[in-house]
């Protein structure tokens, strides 16, 4: 028996992160991409959901403020500089 | 049009330890460990990187990250000899930012909570916060606009999920650990890990889409 449309929509929408991180089956991609060239609710559904995962990747590739980078290096300095206290064991 | 899929490359057993930058943690820590003074310094970077991201996108508190900086530094740099398999490293040092940071949180826990922008805010010494210039040479300012407008709406977003998913999307999606080593630092499985990062992703959608 043939899933209805909603329901249909609803499973694949299941597999929408898989899809994204490329992580299903080739037959499951298959049908996944076939349904999505017809199904212009779950292909908004899937860009925008992409657009959100590239977001966040994003965040991971800001660099610290310069401020903050500044007293980051500092502390290196200082922490290296002290020597035999802070000095891991061998 | 069809959605373009990429596999992420570090969920590869020949990069796993290596970050979505390309960083080589386990090189990285063997080089330190053999004496090499500017990989020592780079990975004592890296750890106090990660936890001023944590601080503000997971505990959502830029006053604690100069304590999760520190706590952060001084555990690598003590505990990185030691380490026995350097492969491990990263899920470690994520777990070490994870403790160095909710051992912030608990030392001010009477403090007023506080979100800020990572676009917004830097630190002063004195623990003060406040706005700095995010001006980004290499891009245009529309781009830099855009981009900064992103991440504040992620921050804000981030803060609606709760914390064990924030957790897990900021260690997957931010910071570009497989599946697997999420599972490790999270204390789950990956299935788990799986499940909860698709209703995170579709919370974080409705949040960032919204008008």
């Amino acid at each position: 028996m043939k899933t209805p449309a909603p329901d249909r929509c609803r499973s694949l929408l299941e597999q929408l992160s898989n899809y994204i991180d490329g992580e299903l089956t080739p037959a499951q991609r298959r049908a996944l991409t076939a349904h999505l060239r017809r199904c212009p609710c779950c292909q908004t559904m899937a860009d925008s959901l992409k657009h959100t995962v590239e977001t966040c990747r994003k965040a991971g590739t800001a660099r610290l403020p310069a401020e903050v980078r500044l007293r980051a290096r500092a502390r290196i300095a200082t922490l290296l500089a002290s020597g035999a206290a802070a000095r891991p064991r061998t | 049009m069809t959605l373009a899929v990429t596999k992420r490359t570090e969920s590869h057993p020949s990069t796993r330890g290596q970050d979505g930058r390309g960083i080589d943690y386990a090189s990285l820590l063997r080089a330190a460990q053999g004496g090499n003074q500017a990989a020592m310094e780079r990975l004592l970077m890296k750890a106090q990187e990660i936890a001023y991201r944590f601080s503000l996108l997971v505990c959502g508190h830029a006053d604690d990250a100069d304590d999760a900086m520190q706590e952060a530094l001084l555990k690598t740099y003590r505990h990185a000899a030691q380490i026995k398999e350097p492969a491990a490293f990263r899920t470690w040092l994520y777990r070490t930012v994870k403790n160095a940071c909710l051992i912030s949180r608990r030392k001010r826990v009477d403090e007023p909570a506080r979100l800020h922008s990572l676009d917004e805010v830097a630190m002063a010494p004195d623990g003060s916060v406040h706005r700095i210039d995010v001006a980004d040479p290499g891009r245009r300012p529309d781009q830099v606009m855009e981009n900064s407008r992103l991440r504040q709406s992620l921050h804000r977003a981030l803060q609606t999920l709760p914390p064990e998913s924030r957790l897990i999307v900021f260690l997957r999606e931010v910071e570009g650990l497989s599946t697997r080593d999420v599972a490790a630092v999270v204390g789950i499985s990956e299935a788990n890990v799986k499940t909860r990062l698709h209703r995170a992703r579709l919370s974080l959608r409705r949040y960032l889409e919204a008008p």
